[in-house]
């Protein structure tokens, strides 16, 4: 089967968001539910090694 | 719902939200953390969906899920957190002797340190051999070192403080470092707000705080600095006290590694005959250069947090960065303290600083920009 897609045919901005209709209102709240955890260290850390070895 | 405890601080476009249950912070949306707001206010869900639907634009249900979703990610107790492993060390007797028995001063504090064998004392003498004094009777602390089992235990004034396995001896050796600054500077671990892994600086009346990955010339820059006219506070371990949010000295060696070493011996001769130390587990060769700070009292203030980075050939570029990247790099670094009181005061403190990136490949230029950066004229 031959698929004939243009994707060289360039819409603007305005003609994007009539296309995406509804789902464009839904970028916002994934944009609110997006948010990076960052946990410090659990105690005083010297540098902490790359390779912990096998023992003392 | 359960009431949790959060705090609240806008930095640049987004908000940054403290969790006391698991000291974590999050940086979110504006609106976001304002639904979190609400939520803990005890608003109910219903009249915030219907606000977020309306602002939004969006069927209250697709609101709805999406509150209901970020109450059960962030607002309720994650009651999964790892067991940790308890040791049982009841039964573990100290030495009775030691092999290696060294005296350190330190300002006029007297720190007499008890290791078992080379092995303890390898772990942390290196970087205070320059303290070192010929033994004394009257000491004002005593630390005890000793590995048991496969185990490092660590002793401060007779007090079992904790024993680590060899896979966290980073954390029995910032434990150590931690029990030297509250002797040296009298403050219990609640009275300081975090430890920082950077190096510090000062020029007398301030500090400043280079970070950046291991191998970006931290401890070079900052050795090229205390040849310069500025002051070693600290280099791996910078505490910061939570009363005045000041960087604390600390009297460890800089540590210098073995690519830094043709530009350093031209300034510190020493070094090209100082003994090298080669930490396979931490995969370097470095050497110990003695910090030029006199006083290891000495506390300043601090506005300035500088990501450094010397590369090859680099022109100079040091610019302002988003203090949002910046708090990105430093929060899983560092320790902070668990209290809400010093959880406030760093987001404050964190507030109110300027962040750069400094990248060089001239020390002459390197130099000249950091005493720019400290008149406040860049």
């Amino acid at each position: 089967m031959q698929k004939n897609i243009d994707n060289k045919q360039e819409i603007t901005r305005k003609e994007a968001i009539k296309k995406i209709g509804n789902y464009g209102k839904y970028a916002a709240l994934t944009a609110l539910g997006t948010y990076m955890i960052l946990n410090p260290q659990k105690a005083q850390a010297a540098s902490a090694p790359s390779d912990p070895g096998t023992g003392f | 719902m359960k009431s949790m405890k959060t705090l609240y601080k806008v930095i640049e476009d987004k908000t940054i939200t403290w969790f006391e249950n698991t000291n974590e912070y999050v940086v979110l949306e504006n609106t976001t953390a304002d639904i979190l707001k609400r939520l803990s206010k005890g608003i109910s869900v219903e009249i915030i969906v219907n606000a977020l639907s309306k602002k939004l634009d969006v069927p209250l249900e697709k609101a709805e899920d999406f509150i209901l979703n970020l109450k059960k990610k962030l607002y309720e107790p994650n009651n999964s957190a790892k067991k940790e492993v308890i040791n049982d060390d009841r039964y573990i007797k100290k030495p009775s002797s030691y092999n290696f028995v060294t005296f350190y001063k330190i300002n006029e504090v007297i720190f007499k340190i008890s290791y078992l064998n080379e092995k303890e004392s390898s772990l942390i003498h290196p970087k205070f051999d320059h303290l070192v004094i010929d033994a004394v009777e009257n000491f004002n602390n005593e630390f005890e070192v000793f590995i048991n089992n496969n185990y490092i235990f660590l002793y401060v004034d007779k007090d079992y403080i904790g024993s680590w396995s060899h896979h966290h001896v980073h954390y029995f050796q910032g434990k150590f470092s931690m029990e030297i600054i509250q002797k040296i500077h009298q403050k219990k671990e609640e009275e300081w707000l975090g430890v920082f892994h950077a190096s510090a600086i000062s020029n007398g009346k301030k500090s400043m705080l280079f970070l950046g990955d291991s191998g970006n010339g931290k401890s070079t820059s900052l050795a090229l600095l205390q040849a310069n006219g500025f002051t070693c506070l600290a280099d791996d371990f910078v505490p910061m006290d939570a009363k005045k949010q000041e960087v604390y000295s600390f009297p460890a060696s800089i540590s210098i590694k073995q690519n830094s070493l043709k530009t350093l011996i031209p300034i510190y001769p020493e070094l090209a005959t100082s003994t090298e130390y080669n930490f396979t587990r931490l995969n370097k060769v470095v050497r110990y250069l003695k910090p030029n700070n006199t006083n290891f009292f000495a506390h300043l203030p601090c506005n300035d947090l500088v990501f450094i980075k010397y590369e090859k050939d680099a022109k100079l570029s040091c610019k302002k960065i988003s203090k949002i990247d910046a708090f990105q790099q430093l929060i899983p670094d560092s320790w902070l303290s668990p209290k809400k009181e010093n959880a406030q005061l760093f987001l404050d403190w964190f507030g109110s600083l300027n962040c750069y990136q400094l990248t060089y490949s001239n020390n002459e230029e390197m130099i000249k920009t950091v005493s720019n950066i400290f008149k406040n004229d860049l």
